[in-house]
């Protein structure tokens, strides 16, 4: 079989979105995370973390819209964007590195987190409160209650045939063009414009020999262990830092919760602030990145 | 031999080459194969022990992820290469030996828990006041383990996560001696197929290999 690869490398540009004014790399356990950075060196410093299969670039509107106030630092969490992919991942240390990268920062730091990286922003703020100023968890409130179709022990067993097929394949097949992964993040992201989807994509893939492949590493794809949504609410009664809660009104695949769900976990936060951003869905600040800066700004002016 | 785990090369020590029913030790927290000395010396057939990821002669896993979850497919690896066999887990062993009894328990007609490092892990229940330690950690050193394995210290298990792998697993042979056992351990216990024994790690084994033979 012959696949026709088309090597269209030029950077795709966006209406608002700007390449970050610098890059860095942090050390975490071992492992290179990579950072991009927009604003002044010298402002007060906002970290970003992103959500699960995503990448800091995702960031490319919303953080020039925080980058006049602050220091805006994105990063690719570990397996993701550029940084390095990991021998194994665990919310453990995903979590870790978000704390090592504050750590870095050396200054308490506003920590905003999407989906995913909302949650292990969460719990770096309660983990380091003093290099937290203040949180905001863009609809960052995990899943909704697990139904178990099978056994444990026999989704175990799915997790262990899945781990020994891994180490057979390793890699995601390789795509002939970057609009076939255009294609692919729109049935995630149904309301983004097609130029709006080639930027993400074109950030969240390298073209090889064979073709385009995402970058995002697929090892993280299989897990499995004891965690329960049910502890989300219980880990929140114990954060020191004020939080903004920022959900879209529009229900996809990944969000929101239901509302009884997410006001019975978000009743644990001491100091809580709540922000619904109308037509947008799970991707708040891809699909409406001006409102989702101003509720920020606005939250951390209060 | 080193077997692959992911992309973890891991240590697959052969103990012992006899015809029979086959053993696969799996050590305590911040152990090694080495550990398990002449205890399965009498054992009636092919004897393997593994080092863990980060432990004795395995690799570390890049970027420090470890859990019992990931340890059990390190054994399942091990499994792979060997086939059907009996496990015997101390400390962190003993809990991935119970998830592997039940999650494979085609494969695995018995495991022997036994006591050591890592047995409690994080207890039953989340501790939401220490769950992320501010631990700074450094490199491996030669002949050590990786310092990121005493996240193995730290991790919940719950006694309702346990009770279905005890359910499920063939048969489960417990050493006691009158010191406290955690939570899941008491699930273990309350299987169906539990057996409760005090004796020492080789005549456990001893026991162990007793009703492999009888079985084989």
């Amino acid at each position: 079989m012959s696949l026709r690869i088309v090597v269209d490398v030029t950077e795709p540009s966006f209406p608002g979105a700007v390449a970050p004014q610098r890059r860095t790399t942090v050390d975490s356990l071992g492992l290179r995370l990579n950072l991009l950075e927009w604003g002044d060196p010298e402002a007060s410093p906002l970290v970003l973390t992103h959500g699960m299969w995503d990448h800091a670039r995702s960031f490319a509107v919303f953080a020039p819209l925080l980058a006049d106030r602050f220091r805006v630092i994105a990063v690719d969490a570990r397996g993701h964007g550029d940084s390095a992919w990991a021998g194994a991942y665990s919310w453990f240390t995903d979590v870790l590195d978000v704390i090592n990268v504050l750590r870095w920062v050396g200054r308490p730091a506003v920590l905003v987190g999407h989906s995913k990286g909302g949650g292990q922003a969460t719990d770096a703020a309660r983990a380091v409160p003093e290099l937290v100023t203040k949180l905001v968890s863009i609809d960052g409130f995990g899943p909704p209650s697990l139904i178990d179709e099978q056994p444990l022990p026999v989704r175990f067993a799915e997790f262990l045939d899945q781990r020994r097929r891994q180490v057979q394949r390793g890699t995601w097949r390789p795509y002939a063009s970057l609009d076939d992964l255009v294609e692919r993040r729109r049935a995630q992201n149904p309301r983004l414009s097609r130029d709006w989807l080639r930027y993400l994509a074109f950030h969240g893939a390298r073209v090889e020999s064979d073709g385009w492949r995402w970058k995002a590493d697929p090892l993280m794809a299989h897990a499995i262990g004891p965690w329960r949504p049910e502890w989300i609410g219980p880990s929140y009664a114990t954060l020191r830092v004020p939080m903004l809660a920022i959900t879209g009104s529009e229900s996809d695949t990944w969000g929101p919760l239901p509302e009884p769900v997410l006001a019975e976990r978000l009743q644990r936060v001491p100091q809580l602030a709540r922000c619904t951003i109308r037509g947008a869905g799970h991707f708040v600040h891809i699909e409406c990145p001006a409102e989702t800066a101003q509720a920020v700004l606005d939250f951390v002016r209060s | 031999m080193h077997i692959l785990h992911g992309r973890v090369a891991l240590a697959l020590h052969e103990l012992s080459r006899r015809d029979g029913p086959a053993l696969l030790l799996l050590h305590a927290l911040f152990g090694s194969s080495a550990d398990w000395g002449e205890a399965a010396a009498t054992w009636p057939g092919a004897v393997f022990a593994l080092d863990f990821a980060g432990h004795g002669e395995s690799e570390s896993v890049l970027g420090g992820a470890y859990c019992p979850e990931m340890l059990a497919g390190d054994a399942d690896a091990a499994l792979a290469h060997i086939g059907v066999a009996a496990i015997a887990g101390a400390g962190v062993g003993a809990y991935v030996a119970l998830l592997l009894a039940g999650a494979r328990r085609d494969r695995i007609p018995a495991a022997l828990l036994l006591p050591g490092d890592g047995l409690a892990g994080g207890g039953p229940l989340p501790d939401f006041d220490r769950e992320f330690p501010s631990f700074t950690v450094g490199a491996r050193a030669p002949g050590e383990c990786d310092p990121m394995v005493q996240a193995l210290d730290r991790d919940v298990r719950p006694v309702e996560y346990a009770e279905p792998f005890a359910r499920a697993a063939q048969r489960l042979l417990l050493v006691e001696d009158g010191t406290p056992r955690p939570p899941w351990w008491e699930a273990a216990r309350h299987g169906p197929s539990a057996t409760v024994i005090h004796t020492d790690v080789s005549a456990a084994l001893q026991h162990l290999g007793a009703t492999q033979i009888t079985d084989h």
